[in-house]
């Protein structure tokens, strides 16, 4: 049956797409790997649900498997939840089926057979529009959609596949995450690399103690000089964040970091640098020395 | 000896891309580089070939400016270079790219492992290796942050977004691997010249038999403008910035 397919490994992520399959008047066909995983959703308004039945633990060992079931079903579309699990597969199937594939589309809409969607590039520099015909696939971050508000119960579809066994799962372990996670706070003090030393995180903490913030990092800091866990490095290839309010000391504000912040409310830059990139992504700046000025903005915001 | 494959992409520095009025982008004046990310599948490969025995080679698909690119992937430590040239990479999409690296796989034949980043810097698509696999309908591993390599297998730690996965595979295997994974050094001048002498081999695309037409067209590329207020405090006494700026800052309601 023809339709627009959806995986994601993320529920809010399938009854969005649900939803965009509504609005471009597609049937919405979901791809489960395992029966709970198709209980949680059957009354999320999809016409169909599928579990791919197969003896991976691993969603992504089901690329082939998904390939042949998009083309036996005359898919329209693949759309997949943008996550790492949900890329891994979405490439796959695109490999396997030698179709076209848009990742992380900033917008999307499917009309009359075409898919039309926007994406970034060049690390937020560049939008770049883009069209596809015929069966492809897509991978959609969350919130692109308001979810789907819900439907009847359908009926579940188990088909057995060939999964890949080759890559075998030994172990799975939480995320041990160090202190909050900083996507969920409403204020980030960000440290660049024009910090001079480690303990000068005791200036970042300083200010995030006065606002209830926590404290994100530039890649360099977190990967180069190591200051600070990877899960506290905002950019491209790390954390996006949208902050209501988002202050940055010692940042030059290279795309790559720009690009993870550019949804806050309101960016303060603070660096010794006016030429700076970051204060052309600024709502606020202060060109000057961070040593002298953060003490005196956190003395400040005290009686805030 | 089997190969030990680092793909890489040559690409424009973001850095030095202009936004005209009109939102056209101009990468004019744009020097190439070699896709950050990559360094750290270059170290990689690098680091297996040491363990397995086995010789690292940097791969990479792209046209003529892509042959300056050589010298400086080589310079990172792999052994010889392979450069699959055309005329029409700046169209390729990732369908293309991945058929084109996929079947210099092929013809280089004696491969072991084959490593990429997680994405380019410049489309940041994450495809190439999931899509590199499937081509050869080999296993692939992504977002791996650790591997160790014992015999033929290789142990990954995959980052997933709400856990770590360990995995667990036999050779041959795509992987992509994660920035954290090593710390990519910075060449020194005696790798610069050791790069010189190393073997690149030249594949001419059109030798590959692949559809070179890309899936995905292309309608329109314009610069993307950060629309903020832009208030800049840059003259004056340090104390009287910051009490305009706490001011701002009452006035938004974000404290």
């Amino acid at each position: 049956m023809a339709g627009i397919y959806i995986y994601s490994d993320k529920k809010d992520i399938v009854a969005e797409l649900i939803n965009f399959a509504k609005e471009s008047e597609k049937e919405a066909c979901v791809i489960t790997f395992k029966q709970e995983d198709a209980e949680a959703i059957k009354d999320f308004g999809a016409e169909k649900i599928y579990v791919l039945k197969g003896s991976s633990q691993v969603p992504e060992n089901y690329g082939k498997a998904v390939a042949e079931l998009l083309k036996k079903q005359d898919a329209d579309l693949f759309a997949v939840g943008a996550t790492a699990r949900g890329r891994d597969i979405a490439a796959r199937t695109a490999g396997y089926l030698d179709c076209g594939m848009v990742s992380d589309v900033s917008s999307l809409s499917y009309r009359e057979g075409t898919v039309i969607s926007q994406r970034m590039m060049y690390g937020g520099t560049v939008i770049q529009s883009e069209e596809l015909k015929g069966l492809c696939v897509v991978t959609v971050p969350a919130g692109k959609f308001e979810a789907a508000v819900g439907g009847e119960t359908v009926e579940i579809i188990t088909i057995d596949v060939e999964a890949d066994s080759r890559v075998r799962l030994i172990e799975t372990a939480p995320v041990l995450r160090e202190g909050t996670d900083i996507t969920a706070v409403d204020t980030v003090i960000c440290v660049g690399q024009g910090l001079d030393k480690k303990e000068d995180l005791q200036l970042a903490q300083g200010l995030a103690d006065v606002l209830g913030a926590e404290i994100g990092c530039t890649r360099g800091i977190a990967e180069e000089r190591k200051w600070l866990p990877v899960e506290r490095y905002i950019g491209i290839s790390g954390a996006v964040i949208k902050p209501k309010l988002y202050i940055s000391m010692g940042v030059s504000g290279q795309v790559q970091h720009v690009v993870g912040i550019r949804d806050s409310k309101v960016i303060v830059a603070v660096d010794l640098n006016e030429k700076a990139p970051i204060f052309r992504a600024a709502d606020y700046g202060i060109v000057g020395n961070m040593y002298e000025i953060i003490p005196l903005l956190t003395e400040a915001l005290k009686n805030a | 000896m089997s190969y030990i494959i680092a793909c890489y992409k040559w690409v424009v520095d973001e850095a030095d891309i202009r936004i005209n009025p009109d939102l056209s982008i101009d990468t004019k004046k744009s020097k190439g580089k070699i896709s950050d990310y990559d360094k750290n599948a270059i170290e990689a490969a690098v680091q297996a070939a040491n363990i397995l025995g086995g010789k690292s080679l940097g791969l990479t698909f792209g046209g003529p400016e892509t042959r300056l690119s050589l010298k400086d992937a080589l310079s990172r430590g792999p052994a010889e270079g392979c450069w699959i040239s055309t005329g029409e990479a700046a169209k390729a999409d990732a369908a293309v790219t991945a058929k084109a690296l996929a079947a210099a796989i092929q013809k280089i034949s004696d491969v072991s492992l084959v490593f990429c980043a997680e994405g380019a810097s410049d489309t940041y698509a994450r495809q190439t290796a999931p899509r590199i696999g499937a081509i050869l309908d080999w296993p692939v591993v992504t977002s791996v942050s650790k591997l160790d390599i014992e015999g033929s297998t290789l142990t990954a730690v995959r980052k997933l977004d709400d856990c770590l996965q360990t995995v667990k595979v036999d050779l041959p295997a795509v992987v992509s691997v994660l920035p954290e994974i090593n710390d990519a050094p910075i060449p020194g001048l005696k790798a610069v010249l050791a790069a010189g002498k190393k073997p690149v081999t030249e594949i001419k695309a059109e030798e590959l038999g692949i559809d070179f037409s890309p899936k995905t067209d292309v309608t329109e590329i314009k610069g993307y403008l950060m629309n903020r207020k832009n208030i800049i405090l840059s003259e004056g006494e340090a104390a009287d910035k910051v009490k305009e700026l706490a001011a701002y800052l009452r006035k938004e309601g974000v404290l």
